[in-house]
């Protein structure tokens, strides 16, 4: 059974329509929390919103292209509008990259669409949502507490041999969050990241194409498998959205089974 | 044989004057100048992300793509460690330093195989005009050493043939601050 701990909270998941996004907006609408799929295409948001509700949540789907500011600013002033508030921000959405060779990669072709969706989107998130942020974070303890997530990678530590280009862009997303992190910190408002190796629909047709990749993956992860897009992946962004990590900011927390552990 | 310095500033100045390889090396400034570019998220423009961020990132490709073209043995990418320890009121220039430096791995996996070795030297923010009173502090205790330090010779170090076994890495050079 659901402790309900983010009962009266309004997160807003961008990317949302699949995917990790997915797996974090049903896991924090489990939780009590008022839920805004946040996606590119209603297609993709709607039925998500629909499974949730016939979960007992609450969500709605707002669409928004997450590379435009203009589209992220609407679509918290229509979720301010709506639900009187924003408690937390999780920007999930990304375009993911191509493999390339990095000494033939061409900007607009293979760095723009991550840069784009990763790096300037994170700051048009937080940038959105920050005034809200702030007024949630000064309600008293256990009604708010202003939270920004942003969902990197293992690669954004590491590096990539196959997608050379996509390790900066999801490194800046780190860098992004240390920075808040300082800059927030005197509202009480808490940003961290998430470092997931879950599996996605692209990544679970990935496994249908070449068995030998999954075969790969699981058997350099202490743990075996990948994770849970809901129970393994969304539990994590409950926990950094919820007051038990209210404490903790800055930090990246890599959930990939044990797969990297660099840090 | 002469080493390719890119990048503006003074930083770039003292490594072109005192780096010298002898291998055939590009050495890559990030192009971050934090004196003129202070910026709380909330008065972050579009255009400021474009100017501090992305400009300077596409660089960044660029001068890598240019010296893995002019056949660079030993490729060094100089940063701040803001990008490291984050930095308050300098998201997006935080965000182009840990760019540019995991950029760094990557490069480091994709031309290992041909002997391309690519590391990262992180310095001191003072390096790149950052305020670390605005920015907050590197790390939570002082610094160790208490001499000023000077990157060029970790730089000569890295693009040197001595060095043909270090890749990938970051070598940070701030006199014991950031450990």
């Amino acid at each position: 059974m659901n402790a309900r701990r983010l009962e009266n909270r309004v997160a807003v998941v961008t990317g949302a329509g699949q995917g990790v996004g997915e797996g974090i907006a049903r896991r924090l609408a489990q939780e009590g929390a008022t839920v805004v799929v946040a996606a590119r295409r209603a297609e993709t948001g709607e039925p998500v919103v629909e499974s949730i509700r016939s979960a007992g949540g609450q969500a709605v789907c707002i669409v928004t292209d997450v590379s435009v500011s203009e589209s992220v600013d609407a679509c918290v002033a229509d979720t301010v509008q709506q639900f009187g508030r924003l408690d937390i921000m999780v920007h999930n959405a990304f375009m993911g990259g191509i493999p390339h060779k990095l000494e033939k990669a061409q900007i607009d072709k293979h760095w723009t669409p991550m840069s784009r969706t990763g790096v300037w989107a994170s700051l048009f998130c937080a940038r959105a949502a920050m005034p809200h942020l702030i007024a949630s974070s000064a309600c008293p303890k256990g009604e708010g507490g202003g939270r920004l997530i942003l969902i990197t990678s293992p690669s954004g530590v590491e590096g990539s041999a196959n997608i050379p280009l996509y390790s900066p862009a999801k490194a800046a997303q780190r860098a992004i969050a240390k920075s808040l992190a300082r800059e927030w910190g005197e509202f009480g408002i808490t940003v961290n990241c998430i470092g997931p190796v879950a599996g996605s629909p692209a990544l679970l047709t990935a496994f249908d194409r070449n068995p030998a990749l999954q075969q790969a993956i699981e058997a350099r992860t202490p743990l075996g498998r990948v994770g849970d897009i809901t129970d393994d992946i969304g539990s994590v962004a409950l926990f950094l959205a919820s007051d038990d990590s209210s404490f903790v900011t800055g930090q990246t927390i890599i959930c990939d089974g044990g797969s990297f552990l660099g840090l | 044989m002469s080493v390719k310095v890119s990048g503006k500033g003074a930083l770039a100045q003292v490594l072109r004057d005192g780096v010298h390889s002898d291998t055939r090396s590009a050495v890559i400034v990030v192009d971050l100048d934090g004196e003129n570019s202070i910026t709380s998220l909330a008065k972050l423009t579009d255009p400021h992300i474009d100017e501090i961020y992305e400009q300077p990132m596409q660089r960044v490709i660029t001068a890598l793509q240019e010296a893995h073209s002019t056949n660079c043995e030993r490729i060094v990418v100089v940063v701040p460690t803001t990008g490291m320890s984050g930095g308050a009121c300098y998201a997006p220039q935080a965000a182009l330093a840990e760019s540019a430096r995991i950029l760094v791995k990557s490069a480091a996996r994709q031309w290992g195989a041909s002997g391309i070795t690519v590391n990262a030297v992180a310095v001191e923010p003072h390096w790149f005009s950052i305020d670390t009173s605005i920015s907050g502090a590197v790390a939570i205790a002082p610094r160790s050493l208490a001499d000023d330090v000077s990157p060029v010779g970790i730089v000569t170090w890295l693009c040197s043939e001595a060095a043909r076994d270090i890749t990938g890495q970051t070598i940070v050079c701030d006199g014991g601050l950031w450990m």
